[in-house]
């Protein structure tokens, strides 16, 4: 079942599948958008709706009173994408001939910029990785896994992340709107290819209750499962103090055998982590006072969150394996103290901040504070010199 | 590279000409251009054609008239205007000039 829309193409009225008018549309967008500069677009726009109207004219008959959404994609087919004929075909004899005085655009004009979007056709929760897998130009699939994967193990600081960008980011509705958050399918032949692979199926199943209906019942379903082994996992771990200690060695006070291996690994592997924070934090700094990380700029139109989104990513993607490493290097087995004792140094980026930006804050505003400071003992002095000294010098 | 993309440029630069010489011809809409030029090397869609009649248009080498039709809405009937036929002329000869060093350049080869 498909909804069918009433148009009006070169003075003609045409029954429309809903699908094939967003095909329509986003030919007429990008065709409208190619011819930006050419003096007569209004002209030619005309001519190239009234040829549609004659193709669509000649598919419909007694039987067949609907244009359907193929037959739109196979009449955008024929129609070809619209080129700036006074920008790119030069006849032989007008080679000598003074240049347009037009000014017409060069053929490849840059593409439109695209922006981040929810895209809600064919996504699986409010379609942030839908958006981001078409803003990065990769699979979706691909984008949900990292994600999934990202989540596991920064202990759910992805869902966050998940939920911020939900509410942050606004939807892709109007067919602009979707060519900015996908790129333009700037040619027919990429339209083509997209509807080919369905990536417009979920327009024509998304105003269809059932399948919404479907969709529903399963995400419910797989909710209830995940539920159920997050609930698992506790009673495995004991967490959930209402089972009961289980009986055995491995009770909870039982914890803290410290591996009889390499025991400096654990204060270098801690001195790394400290350091990859303080490198995290100078560069948040930098991001925000300077929109700059070591003099690369972001990318042109990306917002400055997007750039601080990624830090902590990358912050915890590079820290994650170190404080597993640390913590496999000090505790036996996974009993519950040693895994509570990992996961309160997860807080040492944050905690690292609050000391510096109370230490900061008292060495400008607290006499008694900035003299003590300066009492330190000289090797510290001389680090912090060196570092500024490193500093000037790039 | 494939031929068809290797002369891509070439078809592209003549197509002016080929319209050209279509309109000269007979008093044509732009269906029948099409139908002309899609049996040939430069089968051309409508979203290349009608920006190229337009600037053809611009350029004052053709015109149009509004013509009415049995079946359907009224069409735009293309001709060749004066300026358009001496340029017609201008870019026949430049071919022929270029044919000629075709054919003469490496002669003996026999291509």
């Amino acid at each position: 079942m498909n909804k069918v829309i009433t148009i009006n193409l070169g003075g003609n009225a045409f029954p429309l599948e809903e699908s094939g008018y967003e095909a329509l549309q986003a030919y007429l967008a990008t065709a409208t958008r190619r011819l930006e500069r050419n003096p007569d677009r209004v002209e030619i726009i005309a001519d190239i709706e009234q040829a549609i109207a004659d193709k669509f004219r000649a598919t419909l008959n007694a039987h067949k009173g609907v244009v359907l959404a193929s037959d739109v994609t196979a009449i955008i087919a024929e129609m070809g994408p619209v080129e700036d004929g006074s920008a790119g075909a030069e006849a032989p004899g007008s080679a000598a001939a003074p240049p347009p005085k037009a000014g017409p655009p060069p053929a490849d004009e840059p593409p439109a910029p695209r922006r981040l979007y929810k895209i809600r056709e064919g996504a699986q929760l409010a379609g942030v990785c839908n958006g981001l897998a078409a803003f990065a130009g990769l699979d979706v699939g691909l984008v949900r896994a990292v994600f999934a994967i990202f989540t596991a193990i920064t202990c759910g600081f992805g869902i966050l992340v998940y939920v911020i960008l939900a509410l942050v980011l606004p939807p892709a509705l109007t067919p602009a709107e979707k060519t900015a958050a996908t790129g333009a399918p700037s040619t027919t032949e990429e339209f083509i290819r997209r509807a080919r692979e369905g990536y417009y199926a979920g327009m024509r199943t998304f105003g269809d209750k059932q399948a919404h209906r479907a969709w529903r019942r399963k995400f419910k379903r797989e909710m209830r499962g995940w539920k159920h082994d997050f609930r698992r996992e506790m009673r495995a771990h004991r967490w959930d103090r209402t089972e009961g200690p289980a009986p055995g060695a491995d009770r909870p006070d039982a914890y803290v055998r410290p591996h009889p291996g390499p025991g400096i690994a654990r204060p270098v592997l801690s001195l790394v982590i400290w350091m990859i924070s303080l490198l995290a934090i100078w560069v948040a700094w930098s991001l925000l006072t300077s929109r700059a990380v070591w003099g690369v700029p972001l990318p042109d139109g990306t917002p400055l969150w997007i750039g601080l989104v990624f830090l902590v990513i990358a912050y915890h993607i590079l820290v994650w394996p170190l404080k597993t490493l640390r913590y496999f290097c000090f505790f036996r087995g996974s009993d519950r103290a040693a895994w509570r004792l990992h996961h309160d140094t997860g807080g040492g980026f944050l905690g690292l901040a609050c000391v510096l930006l109370v230490l900061w804050y008292a060495n400008g505003h607290i006499p008694a504070a900035h003299r003590a400071l300066e009492n330190l003992p000289p090797e510290i002095h001389h680090t912090v010199d060196a570092l500024r000294a490193w500093w000037a010098r790039r | 590279m494939h031929i068809n993309e290797k002369f891509s440029p070439i078809r592209k630069g003549l197509l002016e000409f080929l319209v050209l010489k279509i309109i000269a011809a007979e008093r044509v809409y732009a269906a029948d251009v099409l139908k002309q030029l899609s049996g040939t090397e430069f089968a051309t869609p409508e979203g290349t054609l009608y920006p190229l009649l337009s600037k053809l248009r611009r350029e004052e080498w053709v015109d149009y008239e509004w013509t009415e039709s049995e079946a359907g809405p009224p069409r735009k009937y293309y001709a060749l205007t004066a300026k358009g036929r001496e340029q017609l002329r201008e870019t026949a000869d430049y071919w022929q000039k270029i044919n000629a060093t075709v054919k003469s350049l490496g002669a003996k080869t026999g291509f």
